[in-house]
Formats: C-alpha cells, sequence, structure tokens
C-alpha cells in the first residue's frame, strides 16, 4: 500500500519524554486525494506533518510519501512537496520576488514562471507589490506568497496548514478554484485546518486526531450520513406522537400537528414509522459536517 | 549543487551588511592607530610612556615591552586590542548563532521541506564565517597598509608584513575557534540568545582566565584550557614565528566544533 499511496504513515509514535504526541498512527491518502486533517490544537497535527517533513524523528513507526521513507530517503519525499506554514516566517527584509526566487531555486523541481504567473494572477499579487519588502505585507499578502511559493514547483504532493487563515472570502474562492484544479491536475493535498466548512467543501475525506490518536477517518459523504439532522413533520390531523421510535430517532418536540425529530443515521427507519400518520409536509435539516466533528473533538466518540 | 549554492549565496546576502560595516570599521581603526603611533612617534614619546606604565604591566609584558612601545608595535595593537578582539569575537557568535535564529523564527522549517541536506545549514554557516573573516581581516591589512603607506614618518622602523600577516593568521584562527563553539552550542539551540549567552560569557570567561593566567603563575595550570592562550600576539611582535602548536590546537578547536555542529544538527529534531 505504501508504494502507492500518496502518504503512507504506519505505526507512527512520537513522544517527548513522558508525553506522547502521536501515538500509533496509521493513515494512507491516495494520490489525487484531498484530506482534510483535523483536530484541537496539540492534537498532534504539527508533529504528524514535521515528521513528512524529516524535521521531526519519529520515536517508532514510518511515514512515507509516495513509497519514499521521509526519513531514510527524505530528499526524494522532499522533492514531491509543496509546503505551506501555517505561519510564515521569513525575514521581513526580503522582498516577495527573493522569497519566490530563493524558495523555488531550493526546490529540485523546476518552477515554471508561467506557473508563478498564473498563481500571481488567480491570488492578484502582482509583480509590483513582489518588488515590495515582506515587512510592508499584510496577514493576507503574506498568506497569498505562502500559497505561490507552495505551488510554483507544481509537486505532487501539497502539505498545507492553515492554508486560508487571513486570506478574505474572494482569495478563498480562488484557493478552492486552485484546489479543484490541482485536484483535476492528480495533485494530492494533505491539509490541515480549523475551518469545518472550508473542510467539508474541498475535502475527499477527513482525518481527526484527538490526542495524537486517530478519532476519525471518514470520506466528507460517510460523515454527512453520521450527522444528527432535524425532521420536522406537518401533519392534517390532530394526532398523538408514534409511541415508539426506530433507533437513533428522538422525538424533540410535538404540539397537535406538527412533531420534531432528531435522526442520528440514515431516515428510512423513521419514515416507516410515520407511514400510518397524516403527514402533510416534512422538512428535513441539512446534515452538518460541523455536528458531526464537534462530537469527536469533544471526546467519547470513536470511528 | 544548484540549490546549496543559492542557499550559501542567500546567507552571505544577508551577513553583508554586517561583515562591511564591520570590515570598514576595523580598517579605519588601524589606520587612526598609524596615525596615533606617528604623531607619539614625532613626539618622542614611547620611552615616555614606556615609563609611566605600572611596575606590574611591565612585568608582565616583560623585554616585549621595548618592542611594543614603539612606532611598529603600536600599529601592530589594532590586531590585539580589546575592543577590536570584543569586536571579532561578537562577530563569530553572531555569524555562528545563525542556525539557532533560523528554527527560532521557523525559516528553517521553509528551507528543509525543499531537498536540501540539513548539513548544508552547518556548512554555509562555517562558509559564511571563513568569508566573513577572510574579508573583515583582509580589510584590517589594507587599513594597515594604506595607512603605513600614506601616514608613516619619514626613517621610521615599519611592521614587517610577515609580522602583520602573522598576526592577522593567528586571529583568523582564534576566530574561526570561537565560530566553531558557538556553532557547536547554536546547532543544538532553539534560541539565538541562549547559544549567543552562552557562548559569549564563555568567552568572557576564557579571556579572563588567559588575562590572569599571564599575571599569576597559580593560574598558569589552567589557562591552557582558554582558546586566547593559543593567541599569542606580544611574542609575534617580539619577532617570535607564529608557534605551530597555537595554529594546530585553534584549528582543532575550531574542526571539533564544526563536527559536533555537525553531528548534533543532523540528530536533533528542529522544533520552535
Amino acid at each position: 500500500m505504501s508504494d502507492l499511496s500518496a502518504v503512507s504513515i504506519q505505526g507512527l509514535t512520537k513522544r517527548y519524554g513522558g508525553f506522547t504526541a502521536v501515538r500509533e498512527l496509521n493513515l494512507e491518502v491516495a494520490p489525487g486525494e484531498i484530506l482534510g486533517f483535523l483536530g484541537l490544537n496539540g492534537a498532534g497535527k504539527t508533529t504528524t506533518i514535521r515528521i513528512l517533513l524529516d524535521l521531526l524523528r519519529p520515536t517508532s513507526g514510518h511515514a512515507f510519501v509516495f513509497g519514499h521513507n521521509c526519513q531514510r530517503n527524505s530528499l526524494r519525499a522532499r522533492a514531491e512537496i509543496g509546503y505551506l506554514p501555517a505561519e510564515m516566517s521569513i525575514y521581513p527584509d526580503l522582498t516577495g520576488r527573493d522569497v519566490l526566487h530563493l524558495f523555488a531555486g531550493l526546490h529540485s523541481r523546476p518552477s515554471s514562471l508561467t506557473l508563478r504567473g498564473e498563481l500571481q494572477e488567480r491570488f492578484q499579487l502582482p509583480d509590483r507589490d513582489l518588488r515590495r519588502r515582506l515587512r510592508e505585507y499584510s496577514t493576507g499578502m503574506k498568506r497569498k506568497l505562502g500559497l505561490i511559493q507552495a505551488f510554483q514547483s507544481d509537486p505532487r504532493l501539497l502539505i498545507l496548514d492553515e492554508p486560508t487563515e487571513g486570506l478574505d472570502p474572494l482569495m478563498q474562492e480562488a484557493f478552492y478554484a486552485l484546489l479543484a484544479d490541482t485536484r483535476r491536475r492528480g495533485g494530492t493535498v494533505f491539509m490541515s485546518s480549523h475551518v469545518l466548512s472550508e473542510v467539508e467543501r474541498v475535502c475527499d475525506r477527513i482525518a481527526l486526531l484527538r490526542a495524537g490518536e486517530l478519532a476519525l477517518l471518514r470520506t466528507v459523504g460517510e460523515l454527512r450520513d453520521l450527522a444528527i439532522r432535524r425532521v420536522r413533520v406537518i401533519l392534517n390531523a390532530d394526532t398523538p406522537p408514534p409511541s415508539e421510535l426506530p433507533n437513533g430517532a428522538r422525538l424533540i418536540g410535538a404540539d397537535a400537528r406538527t412533531l420534531t425529530f432528531e435522526v442520528d443515521g440514515v431516515l428510512g427507519p423513521l419514515l416507516a414509522t410515520l407511514r400510518p400518520f397524516p403527514v402533510a409536509d416534512m422538512e428535513v435539516g441539512e446534515a452538518k459536517l460541523e455536528d458531526v466533528v464537534l462530537k469527536y473533538y469533544r471526546g467519547g466518540e470513536r470511528q | 549543487m544548484k540549490a546549496p549554492a543559492l542557499f550559501i549565496a542567500h546567507s552571505l546576502k544577508r551577513s553583508r551588511a554586517l561583515v562591511l560595516s564591520m570590515g570598514i570599521l576595523l580598517s579605519v581603526f588601524q589606520v587612526l592607530l598609524i596615525l596615533v603611533a606617528g604623531s607619539i612617534q614625532r613626539s618622542g614619546g614611547f620611552s615616555q610612556i614606556a615609563a609611566m606604565l605600572p611596575p606590574f604591566v611591565r612585568e608582565m609584558m616583560g623585554p616585549s615591552i621595548a618592542t611594543f612601545m614603539s612606532y611598529a608595535g603600536i600599529v601592530s595593537l589594532g590586531y590585539f586590542h580589546l575592543s577590536v578582539m570584543g569586536s571579532l569575537v561578537g562577530l563569530s557568535i553572531a555569524i555562528a548563532t545563525v542556525p539557532a535564529s533560523e528554527v527560532e523564527t521557523g525559516f528553517i522549517d521553509l528551507i528543509l521541506s525543499r531537498p536540501l541536506r540539513r548539513h548544508w545549514i552547518i556548512t554555509r554557516t562555517i562558509v559564511v564565517l571563513l568569508v566573513s573573516f577572510t574579508f573583515v581581516l583582509g580589510c584590517m591589512t589594507l587599513g594597515t597598509w594604506i595607512g603605513l603607506s600614506t601616514l608613516s614618518p619619514a626613517g621610521v622602523v615599519r611592521p614587517s608584513v610577515r609580522l602583520i600577516g602573522m598576526l592577522a593568521g593567528n586571529l583568523v584562527l582564534l576566530m574561526l575557534a570561537w565560530g566553531g563553539v558557538a556553532l557547536a552550542i547554536a546547532a543544538g539551540s532553539r534560541r539565538r540568545s541562549v547559544a549567543g549567552g552562552i557562548t559569549g560569557v564563555m568567552a568572557l570567561a576564557m579571556f579572563l582566565l588567559d588575562y590572569i593566567g599571564r599575571l599569576w603563575k597559580p593560574a598558569q595550570s589552567v589557562a591552557w584550557l582558554s582558546p586566547f592562550r593559543y593567541y599569542s600576539p606580544f611574542d609575534l611582535v617580539m619577532g617570535t614565528p607564529l608557534p605551530g602548536k597555537n595554529v594546530l590546537i585553534l584549528s582543532a578547536i575550531a574542526l571539533a566544533g564544526f563536527a559536533a555542529a555537525y553531528v548534533m544538527f543532523s540528530r536533533r529534531d528542529i522544533s520552535h
């Protein structure tokens, strides 16, 4: 599996003295996939990313990028990666152009000026701005520069840490469009984010870390199915609520002609229960990924 | 080699302002010293100054006092004056602790996310140290040459090119030794201030140890521990050739520091 995967993490553990930052993590990311890597602060996301980049050495276990061991063959692994850190810590006296030139030159994949131009256009960062020093950049401009330096070598794997932090809504849209294009071209994205609506929108799968352990690994569709939905049933006549409800359904409100349920899982069994009732109309609330993820954040739940 | 060369060029570019200003400052200092030496020479004041020195200083300097209290001696002072030594040790620490600063700020995350071997962080720093000291000492000797060519009183005995060369060479080795110590400490540090602070305090302690060792006989038994022990400008001014032992020990300290830095940096976790 590891030879086929864009990212393969096998039994990865990282300890700092008595503290375990990541524990026995197993994760595979397929080429062309966009994986949302979620978790509260201190859950182990950054530690995992730093092991992929060989900045940290695991206590046990292995990580591979396109079959290259991230520690033993780290140069080959890193040659496939474009990285955007959560914070762009770059000398403020450098110009944007210096930054792009330096990081393009350090990559073994050749950067094309055409691609850089396209990225500049997408993120509205013209040459005029690139001639300015970073100390004059706003947070959003630094983020745009960070995204351009990560994408400019057209790497096969993008590791993005909070990519839209500081971007305005228009630039967020530009970023989502870039991700869609990247996916179309077969690029893989390993993306850490706290913005659940964004993850829901752009990611194929979600991996959620809690206290260094993988608490959840599902597709976005599967997660939506897990979400608790609110169902409001309007009746034609005064009717008492059903005396028995299927597993996963709970009556949370009832008046003469309206029943409100919360349903955890598929709706079929509830609809079957309601068949004898004089149903005039029905409203089903949209399943929200956020509800499921927050449940896992709070603890107790496991995939 | 394109990526490492680009990285080294980037680092040299970043340190150019500091190194350039240090080179200019110290070369101007050499010219000023030559100006002062010429003025004393013209007024015939060298013997008076020697007579005014406190007895313990005369005792410490021994017979070298006569040589030192001369035009050539004062000109040579530019290579072992306390402010010059302090500035150069400071420059050594500033350059050698760059890896710790890059870890602290997170800049290194972006550098090492590229396919660049870790050893280039240390190799780059050593190259910058070598280039910087060659440049600064080059500026100093240039300052000395310009000063001597234009400001020397007629008929005065000037310091030989060999003496200036030996002083500069010994000083470069001393600074590389401190660069090695600072780099070894920085390679294991997450904070530049910690690495710089530890090296600075060590340098001060070692300077005092050497100084006390020269004044107080019982301290001589431990004074050999100080790298400053292996920079002996008074002996050089007296005409003694640069001792091979000094060259060997200072080179060994520098190389041991560089080797320790390579090992530590290749094994460490990089987190800020």
